[in-house]
């Protein structure tokens, strides 16, 4: 079963001569579980279809569907809702809340949602990745590899039912992106997760089960 | 030294990131107006204050030229006119004044011409209302209204009056002469003038001033130079050498070279008053601290919170090889720019506040009249003070972006990494509580310690003020204050009598009868009394110690040993020294506090009784030592018809018609009573004698007598106050009445009633009400600026992290919460801080004030903070909810992208 699907998604940006089409009728399915890598030179529309499948922007027409809802019909409000049960998000640039702690910062999601803890879980997701010992330290107090540790953490500790990653080791070094990659692979098969990643690193979408390829805002191969 | 000439790049790099920053610039300049708004208006208040004083001494002086060379004859004065150094000048030739029978005899009035176009008059302040300063070759005059009421006469222009002109009044050839003119232009009189005047044509004046006798020592005829030269400072030195730039002096009388020289004390006086005054330069430069205080508060973290959040361009410009110095030097540039539209602002709007609060203050002062200053060292004053808060408040964040690393530039953000890690060791203990939206809301205050508290100091700043202003208003005791004053209902007296530093010295000053009987027609009066007042010399005899003890008060050690030297002494020992006395009828005796004894015998002409009056300190409580006499005492007044003077060194006695030769002399000259009478009294009581109806100036020992026993005994019969109770229904028929009365029918009389002193108290209690609460709405304003600031720019910063915190669920409702505490968490603490320093330091301050405020009583309140809390509430979530729009604006994709 697909967790994931997007159906003639398209993204205009302006109109005309000018008019650009970020994403041009984009079909993509992902199923229960898979480890996807979308590849793309910049610019040709990878981190706009990542946006979309977040929930992030509203595409121009066509559907993403995840856990067979179709998300694009919420209001603003429930399709927040709705991310933050559904949706982790690992950013190139970790984002991580600089005054909260790193065990605050991976429940904030959590807590926003005002649901309970799964301490037990989340203590598993922590021990995974390497994080039980600094989770009463500031996010500036580690190093980037430890930063996007806690950043993907806090990306599953909600379990979603996709995990979305934009270039998670963009602001790496290769050793780091490497140990950051493996255990992000580790992680999502200890715990069934679905992945999906942007990368123009084709070392790193080598680690992925498939590697989807964009270029001027269309699939080429997948 | 190579010079690099490097200032105009810098200037355009700090103007061109000046325009990058319009909300920035917007809080700065508005922040620096409102510092300006403070100083300017605080500057306005004290130069008008001081400018009121020298007004109103020049009016007293009868103008405000510089100097007066006097008694010239014309030709010395043409000379003397032409002197380079004098600027502006103005004559006069005097003739006389109006004979000293009434109308005139309590009103000084001058008759001359004066040579001047209307434009000179001001100097004088003779300039018309209405008409003109009269035409040559007219029987026309000018007047004021006074000398115009005194006649009688309407002001309109073309009314006959008559006066009767003095010629050679000093002299043996005195006469009167009645001239009748017409009014060609009448101005109002202000009280603050002792002298009025009338003015003549030329033609008319040497008509008069050919009457004279033509004896030297007759002012009939003189001419008088008053002169204006390029600035007030050294008047004195600069009319002597116009002096002797024409071969005149002014240190030998007896010389044929000699021409008087009189200083307008004006200028003097008012520049000794400013230096003079401890408390007051204490006042002025605590309030100039509390200014630039909260000046600094705002304006410094204005400038924080900017350099925060570009710190990522001046590492940038440093990585390029900007120098700290240049740095700063961008920083400092902008901060003038921003002075440069803010002060300006500032002085509008100060200006206006400080003319509008300046007659409230002056209101609480002796003085009449009240004139707004608009000197230009008001507003160079408050522009210097505004740029020095300026340049102070951005030193910090000029070394802040000096110092920046260029690499750590790129990573910083508004978090400070500074943290203590310690602090956060709590947290994973109840990580449940964790990152809840207040706990996030909290933690984020903490992000930026010094703007938060900068933030909080400066809201709290104006909550104390106001609080401070409140428990000054509240604590103002009226019953207190008006508990010595209200002794009796209504005081009718001499209009000197009233005024502080006058107070009832001699027979002029006395109520005549019919002004009394007029009062009592009025009716309702329940009970009434007179207070005759003493205008005779009276002596008592004292121990040398005590003749010491309350003389050293006022005088040196030397002073006071020629003192003793020269005072009478008895074969006992005893010292001659003034006294001073009261006769009392029954009503006022009644309402006088008996310490100890009774006054009952007083009524008793024949009892020979008096009672000695002690004084109360502010608090009413009476001094025993102000007194050396008590009940049961014998005290022997003397009663002298006339005094003798002589020389202590060779004890010659002085001739009476040089006496006043003599005391200008270096001799001490010592006195004794010639002829006199003496009697013997039986102290029968201590009193205090209420302040509203006693003498309002301390002279010497004070008695009361009864008013047979002070009459008879003194054979004068003086009234200084008459005083009496209404029933309550004729109090204000009374008030209305005495109102008028004073005002118009006898205008050389003033009365006071407990109606009075309420406007005294109400008017002391809206004056500090008024004050404060200008001075602390404006501190609030900025306070509030400061506030929104902060938000605005903890939204804008912060973009990016909202976008984040959106990404991963935060619903734009929980974002507006988080906000929303956040505003309230600032709005809270200052409420806090307030409420602590109230609890602290409200009771210190408090004793402080009871202290100098007799009428003071601190209660504790905390109402202001109560009433404020609402607002704040309102404040703190309403403000972060409006900003939070601004930042809602862009899309979160769009805000994750910046970077």
């Amino acid at each position: 079963m697909d967790i994931l699907q997007t159906k003639a998604l398209k993204k205009y940006y302006g109109t005309g001569d000018t008019q650009v089409r970020a994403l041009d009728r984009v079909d993509l399915s992902v199923a229960q579980g898979e480890f996807v890598a979308i590849v793309g030179t910049s610019g040709s529309g990878k981190s706009t279809l990542l946006h979309m499948l977040g929930g992030l922007d509203r595409p121009t027409a066509g559907t993403v569907t995840v856990d067979g809802k179709d998300i694009f019909t919420l209001k603003d409000e429930a399709l927040t809702i709705f991310r933050r049960r559904k949706i982790g998000f690992v950013f190139q640039a970790y984002n991580l809340v600089p005054v909260l702690s790193v065990w605050e910062n991976i429940v904030l999601p959590i807590q926003l949602d005002g649901s309970p803890v799964d301490e037990q879980f989340v203590r598993q997701v922590v021990q995974t990745l390497g994080l039980e010992n600094r989770l009463d330290s500031l996010p500036s107090q580690l190093s980037g590899g430890q930063q996007q540790r806690v950043a993907i953490a806090r990306a599953l500790a909600t379990k979603p039912a996709i995990l979305l990653a934009d270039e998670p080791t963009g602001n790496l070094d290769s050793k780091t992106s490497q140990d950051v990659l493996g255990l992000m692979k580790v992680t999502g098969q200890k715990f069934g997760q679905t992945m999906v990643m942007i990368t123009h690193n084709e070392e790193i979408a080598q680690l992925a089960d498939r590697i989807v390829r964009i270029e001027d805002g269309k699939i080429v191969r997948s | 030294m190579l010079k690099v000439s490097n200032r105009k790049c810098i200037r355009r790099l700090s103007d061109r990131s000046l325009r990058a920053a319009k909300t920035r610039n917007l809080v700065a300049v508005l922040a620096i107006a409102l510092t300006t708004v403070l100083f300017t208006s605080l500057f306005t208040i004290g130069a008008s204050i001081n400018y009121s004083f020298q007004q109103q001494n020049f009016r007293q002086a009868g103008g405000d030229m510089h100097a007066t060379f006097k008694n010239l004859t014309e030709t010395q004065l043409r000379e003397l006119a032409d002197d380079p150094l004098i600027e502006e000048t103005g004559t006069r030739l005097f003739i006389g004044m109006p004979s000293s029978d009434p109308p005139f005899n309590k009103s000084h009035v001058e008759i001359s011409y004066m040579d001047m176009d209307e434009n000179e008059a001001r100097h004088y302040f003779i300039e018309p209302d209405e008409g003109s300063l009269p035409r040559e070759g007219t029987a026309e005059a000018a007047t004021d209204t006074r000398v115009l009421a005194l006649l009688g006469v309407e002001p309109k222009v073309g009314a006959q009056f008559t006066i009767p002109v003095g010629i050679d009044e000093n002299t043996q050839q005195a006469q009167y002469v009645e001239r009748t003119f017409t009014l060609s232009g009448w101005w109002e009189y202000d009280s603050a003038i002792v002298a009025s005047n009338v003015i003549l044509p030329r033609s008319a004046a040497e008509e008069l001033c050919a009457l004279s006798a033509g004896d030297p020592q007759s002012q009939t005829g003189k001419w008088h130079l008053d002169v204006m030269f390029d600035s007030d400072f050294g008047i004195r030195e600069k009319a002597e050498q116009v002096l002797s730039n024409h071969g005149y002096q002014c240190d030998d009388p007896t010389a044929d070279n000699y021409i008087a020289i009189g200083v307008n004390w004006g200028y003097t006086g008012a520049q000794m008053d400013m230096v003079a005054d401890p408390t007051t330069i204490a006042a002025l430069a605590a309030m100039l601290l509390l200014i630039m205080f909260t000046g600094y508060l705002i304006i410094y973290n204005v400038f924080q919170i900017s350099v925060t959040g570009d710190i990522r361009f001046y590492g940038l410009l440093k990585t390029i090889g900007t120098t700290p110095r240049q740095l700063r030097r961008i920083i400092r540039r902008q901060a003038f720019v921003l002075s440069l539209a803010g002060i300006p602002l500032g002085w509008v709007v100060g200006f206006a506040v400080g003319g509008w609060l300046t007659p409230v203050v002056m209101a609480q002062t002796s003085s009449t009249s009240s004139y707004v200053s608009v000197s230009p060292l008001i507003f160079v004053g408050a522009a210097l003070f505004s740029l020095l808060t300026v340049r102070i408040s951005c030193h910090k964040p000029g070394k802040m972006a000096a110092r920046v690393s260029p690499v750590e530039a790129v990573r910083y953000t508004d978090a400070d990494v500074h943290q203590p890690k310690a602090r956060r060791g709590r947290h994973i203990a109840r990580k449940g509580a964790g990152a809840r939206l207040p706990h996030m809301a909290w933690a984020n205050l903490g992000r930026s310690r010094g703007k938060t508290a900068v933030t909080v100091i400066s809201l709290a700043l104006a909550v104390v003020l106001l609080q401070t202003t409140y428990t000054f208003a509240v604590g103002f005791d009226m019953d207190k204050y008006l508990a010595d004053k209200s002794a009796v209902d209504f005081i009718v007296g001499d209009a000197a009598y009233f005024q502080t530093g006058a107070g009832f010295t001699s027979v002029d000053e006395n109520v005549p009868e019919n002004v009394i009987a007029d009062i009592d027609a009025v009716g309702g009066i329940t009970a009434s009394g007179r207070i005759y007042g003493q205008v005779s010399g009276v002596q008592e005899f004292v121990t040398e110690e005590w003749y010491r003890r309350s003389w050293g008060r006022w005088n040196t050690a030397d002073a006071l040993d020629q003192m003793v030297a020269g005072q009478e002494r008895t074969a006992d020992g005893l010292l001659a020294d003034r006294a001073q006395l009261y006769g009392m009828e029954d009503f006022p005796l009644s309402r006088i506090t008996v310490l100890d004894g009774d006054l009952s015998a007083l009524s008793d002409p024949t009892a020979n009784a008096v009672a000695a009056v002690y004084t109360t300190d502010d608090y009413g409580d009476p001094e025993a030592q102000s007194h050396w006499a008590k009940v049961g005492d014998t005290v022997h007044l003397r009663y002298v018809e006339e005094y003798e003077y002589y020389y202590q060194d060779t004890g010659e006695v002085i001739p009476p018609d040089e006496v006043d030769a003599a005391f200008l002399g270096e001799r001490a000259i010592g006195s004794r009573a010639k002829t006199y009478r003496e009697k013997a009294y039986t102290v029968v009581a201590a009193v205090v004698v209420p302040s509203s109806i006693d003498y309002r100036f301390y002279g010497a020992d004070q008695f009361v007598m009864g008013a047979e026993q002070f009459q008879q005994d003194t054979q004068t019969d003086a009234v200084m106050t008459y005083v009496f109770d209404v029933s309550d229904d004729a109090a204000d028929r009374m008030e209305a009445f005495l109102a008028d009365y004073t005002e118009h029918v006898q205008p050389l009389f003033d009365y006071e009633s407990k109606a009075t002193y309420q406007a005294e108290f109400d008017g002391f209690r809206s004056m500090f009400l008024t004050l404060g609460g200008v001075l602390s709405g404006i501190i609030a304003l900025i306070g509030v600026l400061n506030f929104v600031n902060a938000v605005l720019t903890g939204i804008l910063t912060r973009r990016h992290e909202f976008a984040v915190l959106q990404a991963i669920g935060m619903t734009d409702r929980q974002l507006q919460r988080m906000l929303m505490l956040e505003g309230l968490y600032y709005t809270g603490l200052a409420l806090a801080v307030s409420l602590a320093l109230s609890v602290t330091v409200g009771p210190v301050i408090g004793a402080g004030c009871s202290s100098v405020f007799w009428f003071f009583t601190y209660r504790f309140t905390i109402l202001p903070i109560a009433l404020l809390l609402p607002v704040f509430a309102l404040l703190g979530a309403l403000i972060p909810a409006v900003s939070g729009r601004a930042a809602a604006r862009y899309s979160v994709v769009e805000r994750l992208r910046q970077e």
